[in-house]
């Protein structure tokens, strides 16, 4: 601005004639008063409206022009500026001034220029309508033009166009919003967990924290803001630690924690911590959700004590096991062993029939030893401690069909074993399940001149590697093969071949404690296949696999 | 042969009629001292009780001992016979109806020399007796009395 006064100086042919110290200063009064008005006048930037006391617009100045588009000419001596403002603002103004005032005010250009009138500083905004009925928010400033008594004479309106402006105020309101939308949804997460969230800075001072976090402690958030972390649990040092230990290791799950809320009240908590960092990768401080474990630790305390009562029941269980093996089994022997002693004390008074009765007794009692036995087998297969290890299926089987062969050595059963069987599993267990499998097997040919059974591998569609027994004795009708495997149940007659029908529930739950699988295949007269998986037989596959 | 004696540790009668059935059918003509329960056995080994008097060193051959006795049991009364220096050495065969693992493991822990599981079948049982006194009483060289 300052140059253009200079400017306007040169230009003035004035300026040369200096002739004398008054003169000079009144010249450079008139010289600046020009050129501000020229100045102001020539603004593009300013909209310049003056006008006579009623209003009617007597100057309109470049800037207006261009802000309007109306020509000078079109608006002189013509209209106030009231009709080139949007006409219910210039109403709304009258009322709020009305009101503001205490005096009734028309809603016209004395709206306008009212505070102004009485001397009153009055800068607006207001929204101009340009000739061709578009509008603009403008920024305007009123001043009362007074001739030497102070009388009004007339009014200047200068405007700014406030499009640029609003824009900005518009675009920052927008990311305003958008950032409390942002700290909203941030602020929502947070006290939308579960958990008991809280922020520390590097010394452990609590710099936020969430409504959990105060239930927590029966501490309002600006109480526990800028509190140390520590103080908030029964082992402050243990806590401190914690935060030294994210520090230090950037990240601690599962760190238990003791609260201890303002009214006493006790909370077992499990952190879970990190440090976390601000866009400059610069420590900021740990970030803490807290849960409430109490639950968790309760069931695990009940999961401790049904322990305890099931190994109690156990306990039990094995004692009474013994009863029965020593008790059950012990009038057993005294009828046996009596009726035995009546048969060759006694034997030739009694007549052939009562002889046959007390064989009859006496094979009865030694099935209900065989009961016992295997009965207590079954229990032992079900309570037995496993010993896993890597056991040679081959070797076992082949020891247990010696066993089998020394036992009826008029039999004649060619057994075949694949050799090179190997599995990871409890070795009297799975003796267990051959004796009986390959026992069955040997029962269940016994009516075969010449047996053939065989011990092998097979990969089973279904199961994957599968262990298999198979014979070719009397088999059995496959539509029963759901009742095989149940205790007690038998599908042949004891004159046919004698059992318990404890066997195959046996060699079930063995298999079973491996987690592996039994099932069978089988035709009547045309032998029967026992299948079982011990899961880590692959292991035995992929090596065998290796060395073709 | 004849001052060679069997101590019978056993309180169903049943089962103490049954084994000296076994034991004279195989012609095991041996004196059999029956004890009933634990304590009694006891008594008899240490000479104290009913049985106080009676020479220390005069020893059974063998052994045989139920598990499961009134008052003191079986396992009970091995223990204190290793303790004890008279019968620290002295044959036992435990002759039991249970064949639980533990009270194997624990049997041959403690010391017993032998393991018997008595069988339902009496021919069973003849046959285990049988081969019991010929081992106990015929084959094996008892160890020293006093060490």
């Amino acid at each position: 601005m300052s140059k253009e006064i200079r400017d306007s100086a040169i230009l003035n042919p004035a300026s040369d004639t200096a002739t004398g110290i008054t003169e000079a200063r009144r010249q450079e009064s008139l010289l600046k008063t020009g050129a501000l008005q020229n100045a102001i006048f020539n603004s593009a930037n300013f909209s310049s409206i003056a006008t006579d006391a009623k209003g009617v617009i007597q100057i309109f100045n470049v800037g207006a022009e261009r802000m309007l588009g109306y020509a000078a000419a079109e608006v002189m001596n013509r209209i106030t500026p009231a009709e080139i403002s949007d006409p219910e603002e210039v109403i709304a103004r009258a009322k709020a001034l009305s009101a503001e005032l205490g005096t009734p005010i028309t809603p016209g250009f004395e709206a306008l220029v009212f505070k102004a009138s009485r001397g009153i500083e009055d800068i607006y905004e207001l929204t101009y309508i340009r000739k061709d009925g578009s509008r603009f928010p403008a920024v305007v400033s009123v001043t009362a033009l007074r001739d030497d008594e102070g009388v009004i004479i007339g009014y200047l309106l200068i405007g700014t166009d406030n499009t640029a402006r609003k824009q900005i105020e518009e675009d920052r309101k927008l990311l305003d919003q958008r950032l409390r939308d942002q700290q909203f949804y941030t602020r929502s997460l947070i006290e939308s967990n579960i958990d008991a969230l809280i922020t520390t800075d590097p010394h452990g001072i609590i710099t936020d924290v969430n409504k959990q976090m105060e239930a927590l402690t029966g501490c309002r958030r600006d109480e526990l803001i800028g509190a140390p972390f520590k103080n908030y649990f029964t082992d402050p040092e243990r806590a401190e630690a914690g935060i030294d230990l994210v520090l230090s290791e950037k990240k601690v799950p599962n760190y238990e924690l003791t609260a201890r809320a303002r009214d006493g009240r006790e909370t077992v908590v499990s952190y879970n911590a990190a440090t976390f960092y601000d866009r400059e990768r610069r420590l900021q401080g740990v970030f803490a959700a807290a849960r409430d474990v109490t639950e968790r630790n309760r069931l695990e305390e009940q999961v401790r004590r049904r322990t305890v009562e099931v190994e109690a029941a156990n306990k039990e269980l094995e004692a009474f096991s013994y009863s029965v093996s020593h008790d059950l089994r012990s009038p057993l022997r005294s009828i046996d062993g009596f009726s035995q002693a009546f048969l060759e004390d006694y034997g030739p008074l009694v007549p052939p029939e009562g002889r046959e009765d007390l064989e009859r007794v006496r094979r009865a009692t030694q099935r209900m030893g065989q009961l016992i036995d295997d009965m207590l087998l079954l229990s032992r297969v079900t309570r037995r401690e496993m010993h896993m290890e890597k056991t040679d299926m081959s070797a076992l089987a082949a020891e247990v069909a010696g066993e089998l062969a020394l036992g009826s050595p008029q039999r004649d059963v060619q057994l075949t074993i694949e050799p090179g069987m190997t599995t990871t599993g409890d070795p009297q267990l799975l003796r267990i399940v051959l004796v009986n499998l390959l026992g069955n097997a040997w029962k269940f040919t016994s009516k075969r001149e010449h047996a053939h059974v065989s011990v092998g591998t097979v990969q089973d569609p279904e199961h994957g590697p599968a262990f298999f027994v198979r014979d070719d004795g009397a088999g059995f009708d496959l539509q029963y093969k759901d009742k095989l495997f149940v205790a007690f149940q038998r599908l042949h007659g004891q004159d046919e071949f004698p059992g318990t029908g404890i066997g195959l529930a046996t060699i079930q739950r063995a298999v079973r404690r491996h987690g592996g699988d039994v099932w069978a295949e089988g035709e009547v007269d045309r032998g029967a296949t026992f299948y079982f998986t011990i899961p880590d037989l692959h292991v035995f596959y992929r090596v065998k696999g290796e060395q073709p | 042969m004849s001052d060679k004696f069997i101590l019978l540790v056993e309180d169903n009668p049943d089962d103490v009629a049954l084994t000296l059935r076994a034991l004279k059918k195989n012609n095991v003509a041996n004196e059999v001292i029956v004890a009933g329960d634990g304590a009694e056995a006891l008594e008899y080994l240490m000479a104290t009780g009913k049985y106080a008097g009676r020479a220390t060193s005069d020893l059974p051959e063998v052994v045989l001992l139920d598990l499961k006795l009134p008052k003191v049991g079986g396992l009970e009364v091995l223990r204190a016979m290793r303790t004890d220096p008279q019968t620290r050495l002295l044959p036992v065969v435990i002759l039991t109806s249970s064949v639980e693992e533990q009270d194997v493991i624990t049997s041959y822990d403690l010391g017993a020399n032998s393991y018997i599981r008595k069988p339902v079948n009496f021919e069973q049982f003849l046959e285990a007796v049988r081969e019991l006194g010929l081992y106990w009483l015929v084959l094996n060289q008892a160890p020293p009395v006093g060490h």
